[in-house]
């Protein structure tokens, strides 16, 4: 007889308990050894097997949302010409609902040197309604781009696996900055600033 | 006879770390005789021991036979074992939801869909398949899951992907317990943060690389977060050994 024990920490159950930061099945994935554990910065998170300096990455288009600050298009990320900030949200995690102030501080401070842009893997226009998205928006006076990655595509090139999780990415298409979990006003700012520098 | 434990818990990271140095003692994977079991794996899989062991999971891993079940396929209305490929094609195994609002899912079929375009660009096509099998079969109907397919990237037509659809939400529940000790729960949307989805499942992002002889050569526990360049290339060694 063998017996198995697995303690699991579930994909998901932490985002219906409204648990904390690492909501969904993105835990940094210490069993794989992928990603390094913890919510600090993790600068070289991405770039494909790269050890140092990590390789640009390579743009996706995805739909955009007709919110405040939104509009109904497309957009491609990261921008081919100017450094970008990806916020990935969804409307089902709470500490995205929570840091959306200090999303919208550092987008006051800093949004016009960037592509500023909040993304949901949620299936928009699927079993997630647009609306929904629109009413969260609004709900967290969100006023920038939003846009849907309904297929995980750009959360897969950034190796996102929780949510929130924020990526700054200089002009050339090279990840600067890449974290997870809630942050203030001033660590986004500066976390955007290390795009901008290069 | 296996006696099958399936803790699970709210608490993400706490729990990962418990089982990560859980894993670490156990290493059950290669060296092959922590629990007492033969290690023919060796032999029966073209992959090495991955680098980490993943414990004393509930689910089949590497050099374990994947566990036999039929589904159908409500795309093609046929029906889809996991036998059936044995001697033929190296297959990848997930389950899913397409009303899965957490980014899991998407990540998880992101994976098996990048593999289906490596076997396209290698002309390896027959040699491989993927399946997809839902766990809300209630919502998850043929022209849902054809709907779900096609901005994602899915290539229905390669005649290698299958979603699988249990015939009921019970089976499929069933079916997830006795073969890979997933435990699938139904859980109302009690707090109405969806205007439209009733329910969601907390799950388990499991993805299985499975041999032509039908041997697990790799179960990545959290698929979904799972760098995808490393699973394509794990499935590119295996459908070409």
């Amino acid at each position: 007889m063998r017996r198995r024990d697995l303690l699991a920490g579930v994909a998901s159950v932490g985002v219906l308990g409204g648990a904390g930061v690492v909501a969904s099945g993105g835990v940094p994935d210490s069993l794989d050894g992928s990603a390094p554990d913890g919510r600090g910065d993790v600068a070289d998170e991405n770039g494909g097997g790269g050890d140092d300096e990590p390789g640009p990455v390579e743009p996706v288009t995805l739909q955009t949302v007709d919110a405040p600050g939104s509009r109904d298009g497309e957009v491609t990320l990261p921008a081919p010409d100017r450094p970008t900030f990806v916020d990935f949200f969804g409307t089902w995690c709470p500490p995205c609902a929570e840091q959306m102030p200090d999303l919208a501080a550092a987008h006051e401070r800093i949004g016009d040197e960037v592509l500023f842009v909040s993304v949901t893997t949620e299936p928009v226009g699927e079993a997630v309604s647009e609306e929904t998205i629109v009413e969260w928006w609004n709900e967290h006076d969100g006023d920038w781009l939003v846009a849907a990655d309904i297929a995980a595509e750009l959360a897969a090139r950034l190796n996102v696996g929780g949510y929130p999780s924020a990526r700054a990415i200089d002009a050339s298409g090279r990840v600067r900055w890449a974290t997870s979990g809630t942050h203030t006003a001033e660590e986004f700012v500066e976390g955007i600033e290390r795009a901008l520098d290069q | 006879m296996d006696r099958r434990h399936f803790l699970r818990s709210l608490a993400g990271t706490g729990v990962v770390a418990g089982t990560t140095a859980t894993a670490g003692c156990a290493g059950v994977l290669g060296d092959g005789d922590a629990d007492g079991s033969d290690d023919a794996s060796g032999e029966r899989t073209i992959l090495g021991p991955p680098e980490q062991s993943r414990g004393d999971p509930v689910h089949p891993i590497r050099g374990e036979e994947m566990p036999e079940f039929t589904i159908p396929d409500p795309i093609t209305g046929g029906e889809v074992s996991t036998a059936q490929f044995e001697g033929e094609r190296a297959f990848m195994w997930t389950s899913f939801y397409t009303s899965c609002p957490d980014g899991v899912c998407p990540a998880l079929i992101l994976r098996l869909r990048r593999a289906q375009e490596l076997a396209a660009e290698e002309g390896l096509s027959d040699e491989a398949a993927f399946l997809a099998q839902t766990f809300d079969p209630e919502r998850d109907t043929a022209d849902v899951l054809r709907e779900y397919a096609g901005p994602r990237g899915v290539d229905l037509d390669a005649g290698n992907w299958h979603f699988l659809r249990p015939e009921s939400y019970d089976a499929g529940v069933e079916l997830m317990d006795e073969n890979f000790g997933l435990e699938i729960e139904k859980v109302p949307d009690e707090e109405n943060r969806y205007e439209n989805l009733e329910y969601t499942f907390p799950h388990y992002g499991l993805i299985l690389l499975v041999n032509k002889r039908g041997i697990v050569e790799r179960a990545y526990p959290r698929g979904s977060a799972t760098e995808v360049e490393q699973i394509v290339s794990d499935f590119e060694r295996v459908v070409t050994a």
